[in-house]
C-alpha cells in the first residue's frame, strides 16, 4: 500500500506541465539519437549535461532518463527495419529483422513497442518496491565493502559489454587513472597535471565521453564508408487479435529476466535481451519459429530491455553506486544538481525519487503513444545523408564541451580524447568501462583509504567483512572461470578446428 | 608490428609505466597513512600486470592485423582544434564555417553548396541556443 501511495506522489509531481514536456523532450530526444549513428545515449547524455544547469533538478533528470530509454527504443526500430543497432540492441536483429524480411515490419514494431511498454511497467514496480528495502541494506556497508562493490563492478562491466575480461579490466584501470587527473582531495596536491591550470580541477567527464564515444564513432562511420540503404517498405502497425496474444506471456517472461538481471553489478539492457532470448527459445510455445522471424523473439528481448534499463536505476539510487556506464553518467548528472545518489537520497529528497520513478512510466506512454504510430515519419530521419549529419555531430560535441565551463579551451580536451578513442577503437579497446573506472575512480580511492585507515593498513578487512568478502568472493569465482575457460579453448584449438569447419 | 593483440599490450604497458612512474614522484606512505602517490601506483602496478598478461596472451593466439588510418582523425581533430582557435582570436561564426569546411574532406563526397548550406543551418542553430537557452557562444 505503501508503494501505491508513494507512486501518486510520485505522479503529483511527473504530471505537471514542465516535468510533463521535459520527458517529452527526453523521449523525442533520445528516439532520435537511437536512430541516427555516431551518437549513442552516452554521447547525447554527456552533451546535454551542461545544458541541464539551466533547468530545475527535477526536470533536467527526467529528461535525461527519458533520452537513456527513448535512445533504447530509436535503437530497436533501426535494428528492425535495417539490422543497424548503434548500442545495445544486438538481439532485436535476429528475429526482428527477419520479420521485416517476411514484410512483417509494423508488427515488429508494435510487438517491440508494446512489449518495452510491459517491460517498464514491471520494472517500475520493481523499482519503487526494491529501492527504498536496498536503501536499508546499504546503510551496513562500510568502505572495504563499497570497495569491494565497486571491483565487482568493474569485474562484470568489462566482462559483460566487452566479452574480453582482460580488455574491459584494462580499460577500467586506464579510467581510473585518467580519474586521478588533478587535484587529490586530502592532501591539496596536484597529480598529473604537468602544471597546467586548466588539468587543475582534472579531465572533464563531458569532454572524456563526447571524446571516445562521439568522435571516435564518427570517425569508425566515416572509415567504413558504409552506405546506409533507408528503409522504405510499407508499415502495417496494428496486429490482429491471435497475433497480439502471443505477444503478452513472452513480455512477462522478459520483464521478469530484465527486471532481475538489471539490478545486477555489471547488469543492464544487453545480457537481459540476451537472457529473455534464449528463455523463450527453451520455454515458448512457438520456440521452433523463433530464429526466423518469431513474435516472441522480438516481444521477449524487448521487454528485458526496457525492464533492465529501469531497474539498472536501483544499484545508483539506493547504495550510491553506479553498475553500468550510462548509470554512471546519470550519477554525474545527480551530482551536478547536488545530490548525492545513496540510501539517503529516497528519504531526503523524495520527491525527485518518486518523480523520477513516475516520470519513467510516462515516458512509457510517450513512447507507445506518440512514436509507435508515428514510426514511419522517424524512419525519414536515415534520409538525412551523413555528410551532413557528421559536420553537425561535430559542431554539438564543441557546443556541448564548451557550455560547461564556458571555456574553449576545453575543446582541445575533447580533440585529444577524441584521438584517443580512436586509438582504443583501433586496439579493440570498448571505452565503456573506461566511462564507468573514470566515474568510480576518484570514489574508489577515497573508500580504500578509509577502508585502510580504519584498519590500520590491514588488508585482511577486505576479506574478513562479510559483505566485502562476499564480493571478492564472487570476483575469485569470475576470475577461475575465465583462467579456466581460456586454457580449454587453448588445449582443443584442433578440436574446435575440426568441428567448426 | 602489425599485431593488434601486440600492439594493444604494448600500449596499455606504456600507458601504465607513465602513470606509474609519475606516481613516484609524489609522496606514497603507508598503507595506514596512504600519500597521494599510493592509490595510482597500486593502480599502474594493476594496469602493469593486465599489459603483461596480454603481451604474453599476444603470442598464442592467431594475429589480427591493425587497421590504423590517420587522415580522417586528423582531419576532425584539425577541425575541432581550428575551431577553438578560430573562436578564441577571431569569431564562432568563422570557427563553423572552417569546422564544417574541414571536417568534410574527411567524407565521402565533397560539396561547396552543400557545406554552404550546412554551416548556415549550424550558424541559425548556434544563435537559437545563444537566444533562447542563454548560452554565451562568442558568435561575432
Amino acid at each position: 500500500m505503501e508503494m501505491l501511495h508513494n507512486l501518486a506522489f510520485g505522479f503529483e509531481h511527473a504530471l505537471t506541465l514542465p516535468n510533463l514536456m521535459f520527458c517529452a523532450i527526453g523521449c523525442v530526444v533520445g528516439t532520435l539519437v537511437g536512430l541516427l549513428p555516431g551518437l549513442g545515449p552516452l554521447a547525447t547524455i554527456s552533451m546535454l549535461l551542461p545544458l541541464t544547469y539551466s533547468i530545475p533538478t527535477g526536470g533536467a533528470l527526467i529528461m535525461l532518463a527519458g533520452i537513456y530509454y527513448g535512445a533504447q527504443y530509436g535503437d530497436s526500430v533501426s535494428a528492425i527495419t535495417m539490422k543497424i543497432p548503434h548500442a545495445s540492441s544486438i538481439v532485436a536483429c535476429i528475429d526482428g529483422y527477419q520479420m521485416t524480411l517476411n514484410g512483417k515490419t509494423g508488427l515488429a514494431l508494435f510487438t517491440a513497442g508494446i512489449s518495452s511498454f510491459i517491460g517498464g511497467t514491471v520494472a517500475i514496480f520493481v523499482l519503487a518496491g526494491l529501492a527504498p528495502a536496498l536503501g536499508e541494506v546499504s546503510l551496513l556497508f562500510g568502505p572495504a565493502d563499497y570497495c569491494s562493490l565497486m571491483m565487482l563492478g568493474f569485474f562484470c562491466v568489462s566482462f559483460i559489454t566487452t566479452g574480453s575480461l582482460l580488455n574491459g579490466l584494462a580499460m577500467c584501470l586506464v579510467g581510473v587513472l585518467l580519474g586521478q587527473i588533478g587535484t587529490d582531495v586530502n592532501s591539496g596536491l596536484e597529480r598529473y597535471t604537468f602544471d597546467l591550470p586548466f588539468l587543475a580541477e582534472g579531465v572533464g567527464l563531458v569532454s572524456v565521453a563526447l571524446g571516445c564515444f562521439g568522435i571516435a564513432e564518427i570517425t569508425k562511420n566515416l572509415d567504413a564508408k558504409e552506405q546506409r540503404t533507408p528503409f522504405s517498405g510499407k508499415i502495417h502497425l496494428m496486429p490482429t487479435w491471435p497475433e497480439f496474444k502471443r505477444i503478452i506471456p513472452s513480455a512477462l517472461r522478459g520483464s521478469a529476466v530484465g527486471s532481475f538481471l538489471g539490478i545486477l553489478p555489471g547488469g543492464g539492457p544487453v545480457i537481459a535481451q540476451f537472457a529473455a532470448y534464449a528463455l523463450d527459445k527453451k520455454v515458448s510455445k512457438y520456440r521452433h519459429e523463433i530464429g526466423s522471424g518469431a513474435i516472441e523473439g522480438v516481444a521477449g528481448q524487448a521487454a528485458a530491455d526496457e525492464a533492465a534499463a529501469r531497474t539498472s536505476f536501483i544499484p545508483l539510487m539506493s547504495i550510491g553506486i553506479p553498475e553500468n556506464p550510462v548509470m554512471a553518467l546519470m550519477m554525474a548528472a545527480f551530482v551536478i544538481k547536488g545530490i548525492q545518489p545513496g540510501p539517503n537520497m529516497i528519504s531526503q529528497h523524495g520527491d525527485l525519487f518518486w518523480g523520477l520513478v513516475a516520470s519513467m512510466w510516462v515516458g512509457n506512454v510517450f513512447l507507445v503513444v506518440l512514436n509507435v504510430p508515428l514510426v514511419r515519419y522517424w524512419l525519414t530521419v536515415f534520409k538525412i545523408p551523413y555528410a551532413v549529419l557528421f559536420p553537425s555531430i561535430l559542431f554539438f560535441c564543441c557546443v556541448g564541451t564548451f557550455s560547461v565551463n564556458s571555456n574553449l579551451d576545453d575543446i582541445y580536451i575533447t580533440a585529444a580524447f577524441g584521438f584517443l578513442g580512436y586509438v582504443f577503437m583501433r586496439l579493440d579497446l570498448d571505452a565503456a568501462p573506461l566511462m564507468l573506472g573514470f566515474i568510480l575512480g576518484p570514489m574508489l580511492e577515497e573508500y580504500f583509504r578509509r577502508a585502510m585507515l580504519l584498519s590500520r593498513g590491514d588488508f585482511s578487512t577486505f576479506v574478513t567483512r562479510p559483505i566485502s568478502g562476499t564480493l571478492l568472493g564472487l570476483i575469485a569465482v569470475f576470475v577461475v572461470w575465465q583462467l579456466v575457460s581460456f586454457f580449454r579453448v587453448q588445449k582443443r584449438p584442433a578440436a574446435a578446428m575440426a568441428a567448426a569447419g | 608490428m602489425n599485431d593488434r593483440n601486440l600492439v594493444r599490450g604494448l600500449f596499455l604497458a606504456v600507458l601504465a609505466l607513465g602513470f606509474g612512474l609519475g606516481a613516484l614522484h609524489y609522496k606514497v606512505g603507508s598503507f595506514a597513512h596512504a600519500g597521494p602517490g599510493l592509490f595510482p601506483l597500486m593502480v599502474s602496478s594493476l594496469l602493469g600486470v593486465v599489459a603483461l598478461i596480454t603481451l604474453v596472451r599476444s603470442r598464442f593466439v592467431p594475429k589480427v592485423p591493425l587497421g590504423f588510418g590517420l587522415k580522417n582523425i586528423g582531419l576532425l581533430m584539425l577541425a575541432l582544434c581550428g575551431f577553438a582557435l578560430i573562436s578564441q582570436h577571431f569569431k564562432m561564426l568563422a570557427g563553423i564555417v572552417f569546422l564544417v569546411f574541414v571536417a568534410s574532406l574527411a567524407g565521402a563526397s565533397f560539396s561547396w553548396r552543400r557545406n554552404v548550406k550546412i554551416a548556415l543551418g549550424l550558424i541559425a542553430v548556434a544563435f537559437a541556443f545563444q537566444k533562447l537557452l542563454g548560452l554565451n557562444l562568442p558568435l561575432y
